[in-house]
């Protein structure tokens, strides 16, 4: 029987969190198994994965700079496993080309809805023109901003910082990414203008502000846009 | 024991007089042979001996001895003090002139020759001295050497008083408690000048308190004594008791940086081995904790689908596995904060964010509890470290969904002077009466609630956080009935933003 779920490569030292994995995205994909950074690009010579999941702490390679590797030939989706208060590693890993983390230890559901959330992007694309989220819609022909029918008034810099985050709608984007994408490259070093101008987009975009739905803050890390309404 | 002030005895006088004599003796018999001006000649040269050999004194003797002599012995009329010839008195005019002023000369000479072998001595003994304290690697030895040497040069004993960690002065050899030098001793050591101690005003031999002055400050003080007070009053002996104390103060300076050398070695590799053993326990603890959590996890949604039993185990396997990780998480933050070189990642920003990302955190520990927020509109922004203050808010929360498990809990902040308060508040049953200040001690618990866990780390968390940030942490009773877990931070002042354009 031809299967044609997509392929998931996991790169991941410990044998008994690879079997978890394993049974866990069994809906999502045929997981391959790779034990370290040189079986990771071992992987590579058959048939290309939709996605993979890479641990930072491989015994052979620096997890990061795995990353920047297959991210300098492929622009397949990369989910990271790191610890919990390891945000300067995932900044790293972030920074290097991955799309997004998961801090350990994760729940089954947790991981599928990344999984699934990667692996959707990778299919539809950012290439529409009108997004909706919650009661916003962005018209990016014409950039107009409404809530409810309602024009929304955002300066230059906050439309182009909306724009930044929705292109990548899911996806965890550093603090340094956004200030170069919106500000430039040459100032990545003036966070708390990013952060004064989110909480802008947010006075205007949230219902609430100080409880986002849409606009996420990932401490220490940077932003994640999330086009789904939040659980009620 | 300088050489120069020994005044020459009566027998240096009796051998000048001697030289003369025997000088007289051994030259008559070359009269007729020699002419009287080359007689002349050996008289001075015996002069100048007597200058080199016996002193300015003696050679002054020795100069008119030998004019006597030569008048008697050698001018015609001889053996008569008499002159026939006046030419003569011209000679002896000269000639003791010459002899005087030669046997000045010689003789200071000789005296600064000694001067000089004196002062080598001295130097040497002064550098045998610093030798010996380069290598001393305690403060004892220094005080032996100091001891030692001035014993043997000056004939005075001494004392070294050095400064504790607390800036008090140790003396050292130990003194008797009652040491009625030691507030002389410290006025010393405070002002940095040395001052002559008479026996009345402490009680005890005269002495002399000299300050250890190192470039950058006062290392100490350097007490000589004595019942023979000249033994160090003497200004001569002042310059090598001065050159003594700086010596002592280098080597007091060096013991000194070393022993802050050995501190900081010591310090960075306690900590080199704390943060590894960290990084160890967190990591070897962190993969199994993940692998319960998520094996659990995947049986509660396997297909087919387990027994409803089954099902519940495994989901409470999983929910204990995670509160496990979250306490090893804390006792790793508190061990890291407890290092107390934590480095805060601060940034300007607003606290709205990190509000909102605690409750996300925490969404499904508060699932179902109504939280009210009561955020001020004119919050300004403030710097602080993200991932910490979240730290502080979630533990907060946690403790007010923990202890109140009914009501809302309420997050408020607003100005207050220079500082903004940040409070979370519930409706619980609080605190016990005298546990403002105990609950944010490590290891305490508000109140024993039945079936509630914790090892009441999570209030000794903040606090260390709060307090790193400059601000202050502490809890009131609500009037209404709960508790009230206020923290302040400092405003400081904002950085001023670029205005955009078309904003």
């Amino acid at each position: 029987m031809h299967d044609d779920r997509p392929l998931i490569l996991l790169v991941e030292d410990e044998p008994q969190i690879r079997r978890f994995v394993c049974a866990a995205l069994e809906d999502e994909g045929r997981v391959i198994e790779a034990a370290s950074a040189a079986a990771a690009l071992e992987a590579f010579s058959g048939p290309g994965p939709a996605l993979a999941i890479i641990d930072l702490g491989l015994p052979d390679r620096d997890g990061v700079d795995l990353i920047r590797e297959l991210r300098s030939w492929t622009q397949l989706p990369l989910l990271v496993l790191s610890a919990r208060a390891a945000e300067a590693e995932k900044v790293a890993a972030l920074d290097a080309g991955a799309d997004d983390y998961l801090t350990k230890p994760f729940g089954v559901q947790e991981l599928r809805a990344r999984v699934r959330a990667l692996l959707r992007r990778q299919k539809v694309g950012a290439g529409e023109t009108v997004i909706e989220f919650g009661r916003i819609r962005v018209d990016r022909v014409h950039r107009v901003v409404t809530r409810d029918g309602a024009a929304i008034h955002l300066t230059p810099i906050e439309y182009r910082l909306l724009g930044v985050l929705l292109a990548n709608a899911g996806r965890v984007l550093t603090h340094r990414q956004l200030l170069q994408d919106v500000w430039g490259p040459g100032h990545v070093e003036r966070g708390h203008y990013l952060r004064i101008y989110i909480g802008h987009l947010r006075q205007k975009l949230e219902v609430e502000p100080a409880r986002p739905c849409h606009l996420l803050t990932e401490t220490g890390v940077g932003y994640r846009f999330q086009l789904q309404d939040c659980a009620p | 024991m300088t050489p120069s002030t020994q005044a020459p005895g009566v027998g240096a006088y009796l051998q000048a007089a001697l030289a003369c004599v025997a000088t007289t003796l051994l030259t008559l018999p070359l009269l007729g042979m020699v002419d009287a001006a080359n007689i002349v000649m050996l008289f001075l040269l015996v002069v100048a001996l007597v200058a080199v050999w016996l002193g300015s004194g003696p050679a002054i003797l020795a100069a008119f001895g030998c004019v006597a002599l030569f008048d008697y012995f050698f001018v015609p009329p001889r053996f008569s003090m008499a002159v026939a010839d006046m030419q003569y008195l011209i000679t002896f005019a000269v000639m003791l002139v010459v002899a005087l002023v030669i046997g000045q000369l010689a003789a200071r000479l000789r005296d600064k020759a000694r001067l000089a072998t004196a002062r080598e001595h001295e130097m040497r003994s002064l550098y045998g001295m610093a030798k010996d304290l380069s290598g001393a690697i305690a403060a004892d030895q220094v005080a032996d050497i100091l001891q030692r040497f001035l014993k043997q040069r000056l004939e005075v004993e001494a004392v070294l008083y050095l400064p504790d960690a607390h800036d008090e002065l140790r003396a050292i050899p130990v003194r008797a408690p009652g040491d009625g030098r030691q507030p002389h001793v410290r006025a010393v050591y405070e002002q940095g000048q040395p001052m002559h101690l008479a026996a009345e005003e402490s009680r005890c031999a005269p002495a002399l308190a000299l300050p250890l002055v190192s470039p950058l400050r006062t290392r100490g003080v350097l007490l000589v004594y004595s019942d023979h007070a000249e033994r160090f009053c003497d200004p001569e002996r002042r310059p090598l008791l001065d050159a003594v104390a700086s010596l002592t103060a280098i080597a007091v300076e060096r013991l000194h940086y070393g022993e802050v050398l050995q501190q900081v070695t010591l310090d960075m590799e306690s900590e080199r081995l704390r943060s590894a053993l960290l990084s160890a326990v967190s990591h070897d603890l962190r993969t199994p904790l993940t692998v319960l959590v998520g094996l659990a996890d995947a049986l509660t949604v396997s297909r087919p689908e387990l027994p409803p039993s089954v099902v519940e185990s495994a989901a409470a396997i999983r929910d204990q596995a995670l509160r496990l990780s979250g306490m090893v998480h804390k006792l790793l933050d508190m061990a890291r904060l407890q290092t107390g070189k934590v480095v805060l990642n601060r940034e300007w920003q607003p606290l709205e964010e990190v509000v909102g990302s605690s409750l996300q955190v925490l969404a499904q520990l508060l699932a179902g509890r109504e939280i009210r927020l009561e955020l001020a509109s004119d919050l300004p922004v403030l710097e602080f470290d993200a991932v910490l203050l979240e730290r502080v808010l979630c533990n907060l929360l946690e403790n007010a969904a923990k202890y109140a498990p009914q009501g809302d809990i309420v997050i408020a902040a607003a100005t207050a002077g220079d500082l903004v308060e940040v409070s979370v508040a519930d409706s619980g049953p609080g605190f016990p009466p005298d546990g403002e200040t105990r609950i944010f001690e490590l290891f305490e618990r508000g109140r024993q609630v039945g079936g509630t866990t914790g090892v009441g780390l999570g209030l000794a968390i903040c606090r260390a956080i709060v307090e790193a940030h400059g601000g202050r942490i502490w809890a009131e009773q609500r009037a209404a009935g709960g508790t009230r877990m206020v923290f302040s931070l400092p405003r400081g002042t904002p950085p001023v933003l670029e205005e955009e354009a078309g904003a």
